[in-house]
């Protein structure tokens, strides 16, 4: 056994160094494709921190005066559930102080001084509302009405706030995901070719092996490895690429006035370090697939 | 230990490298394929490690139908065979000892195993001094030498030859035919492909001739006309 692993390693490391050009043109693949991965996922994550409060069709948001009194509240709700054909009254739903406020410090994330001036005391608690009707002058009205009655602190309209930002954010992730998506196909089909090299130099070997009777998975195997290691290395240097862009990101952010908007567009580390273990996980997939295809296809020499 | 049953082997539809071919080779038997160029000595020998399968006909080695043996079993099947050509097919990067040492290595054979026997069938083959040497640093004989010895290593029940000597001269031819003698009286099983009527008289042991893919020929101890 510990023959036949040490063989497998001998033969992945002589065979990268024979290959050193194609295999770094197929880890630079890799890592440009799985870079734009991660970028992908970062900023979807951004606009989603603009998008939270605004997730599943909520059209407008009535924030409740942190101080508002058991009556104000269930009145208010009345109110609300009174609309039955401008308001989806099922999807109607009351985020109270607490839950308000670990939202807020989603939306809030790069900006510390607002964050730090919040608190679960002094945070207005909201009602998400679901417009049934597409006529925005219907939803403005109700808003105006809304905005006067007791309790209600304010009320803000997705027209006004994120519609833009929503639509753009869709644009963007099937942009992204598209080009990933090639490049992703491209790195595959670039561990595939340096593999197929590989054994088309290696064919007399191949053929050697194959009539001393050595196994097709013995003779397969280092070069399956050879495309792993290649997509994991691609893996590390877009991780190392995605770490860079994301702190000068994240300074980027830090340098515009607190209050903007545009500091709920900072990722938290934890999520991007989530995204790097994607990232290695799908630059193995692809460094296994295509050095898999190519090994079992061009065995037969 | 090898036994062709009716066999047929067709390359595209019409052109028959083989036709009918039953004969049977007991163990320990050294058998020469003779016959013209394309006359289907290779291809025989091709069906017998399961590298072609017949159209038609059953081939049975040590007892085994081996069209019927699965893909993942055939490397088993070599295990068992030693194969020589007439152009030795060896690693021209290996030194003459990882030359051998490779087809133990790829069947997963421990090291220590691998040290003990390599030297001991380069010594049999009379290359035990030359086991640093790269192939091109060897003449034609003695790269045919390590080439037997890659194919004796584990020694295996049949060896197949495919013109061992065909791009040797006579002398040198003498003494591999000698050496392949020598392993078949081990015990091991020989079946030798070749043209060179000089080897075949000498030896006269059984002459299987072929002529377009048809044995008209099967003589004990005989000689290649
Ligand atoms: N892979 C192949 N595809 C198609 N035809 C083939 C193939 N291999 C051999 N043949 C044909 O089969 C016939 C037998 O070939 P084979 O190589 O067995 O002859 P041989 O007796 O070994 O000849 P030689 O003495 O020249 O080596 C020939 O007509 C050859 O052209
Ligand atoms: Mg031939």
């Amino acid at each position: 056994m510990f023959a036949r692993i040490s063989y497998a390693f001998r033969e992945t490391i002589a065979s990268f160094r024979r290959n050193v050009t194609l295999s770094a043109a197929a880890i630079l693949t890799s890592a440009v494709s799985l870079l734009l991965v991660g970028t992908t996922f970062l900023i979807q994550r951004a606009f989603d921190n603009l998008l939270v409060q605004w997730r599943g069709d909520v059209g407008m948001i009535v924030f409740v005066r942190p101080d508002v009194s058991e009556e104000q509240l269930s009145f208010i709700k009345q109110t609300l559930e009174a609309q039955p054909n401008v308001i989806n009254v099922e999807k109607l739903d009351y985020l109270d102080r607490a839950a308000s406020f670990e939202e807020a410090k989603r939306v809030f994330a790069g900006d510390r001084t607002t964050l730090s001036l919040l608190s679960v005391e002094t945070i207005p608690s909201q009602f998400k509302v679901v417009p049934v009707t597409t006529d925005p002058t219907l939803v403005r009205g109700l808003a105006d009405q809304y905005r006067n009655l007791p309790g209600v602190q304010g009320v803000a309209l997705a027209e006004d706030e994120f519609e833009v930002i929503s639509t753009m954010s869709d644009f963007v992730r099937s942009v992204t995901i598209t080009m990933s998506l090639i490049l992703l196909g491209v790195a595959v089909t670039l561990i595939w070719n340096t593999i197929r090299t590989a054994m088309v130099a290696r064919r007399n070997e191949i053929e050697v092996m194959k009539l001393v009777g050595a196994t097709n998975w013995f003779i397969r195997i280092p070069f399956i490895l050879e495309g792993l290691i290649q997509g994991i290395f691609g893996a590390i240097v877009s991780c190392g690429g995605l770490w860079v862009l994301n702190r000068a990101w994240t300074s980027g952010v830090a340098g515009f006035k607190a209050g903007t908007g545009v500091s709920s567009l900072v990722v938290p580390g934890s999520y991007v370090s989530g995204v790097m273990i994607i990232l290695l996980v799908v630059g193995a997939l692809a460094g296994s697939i295509g050095s898999g295809i190519a090994a079992s296809k061009f065995l037969d020499v | 230990m090898i036994r062709f049953e009716n066999v047929t082997k067709m390359y595209g539809n019409d052109v028959a490298a083989i036709r009918e071919a039953s004969f049977d080779v007991p163990k320990g038997e050294f058998v020469f394929l003779v016959g013209p160029s394309g006359s289907g000595k290779s291809t025989l020998l091709r069906l017998m490690n399961r590298q072609e399968r017949p159209e038609r006909g059953t081939v049975w080695v040590a007892g085994a139908n081996i069209n019927e043996l699965a893909d993942s079993r055939v490397p088993y099947l070599r295990r068992g065979m030693g194969n020589v050509f007439q152009d030795y097919k060896l690693l021209l990067n290996k030194t003459v000892f990882e030359n051998v040492a490779f087809s133990l290595q790829v069947i997963g054979r421990p090291k220590h195993v691998i040290r003990q026997q390599v030297p001991q069938v380069l010594e049999l083959v009379g290359l035990a001094d030359k086991e640093d040497r790269l192939p091109s640093q060897l003449s034609g004989g003695e790269q045919q030498r390590v080439s037997i010895a890659r194919a004796f290593v584990n020694r295996p029940l049949i060896l197949l030859a495919d013109e061992p000597t065909g791009n040797l001269d006579p002398g040198t031819g003498e003494e591999i035919m000698s050496l392949l003698d020598a392993i078949n009286r081990t015990g091991t099983t020989v079946v030798m492909a070749t043209h060179d009527h000089r080897v075949v008289n000498a030896m006269r042991r059984r002459v299987i001739q072929l002529d377009r893919g048809v044995v008209v020929r099967d003589q004990e101890r005989g000689v290649y006309e």
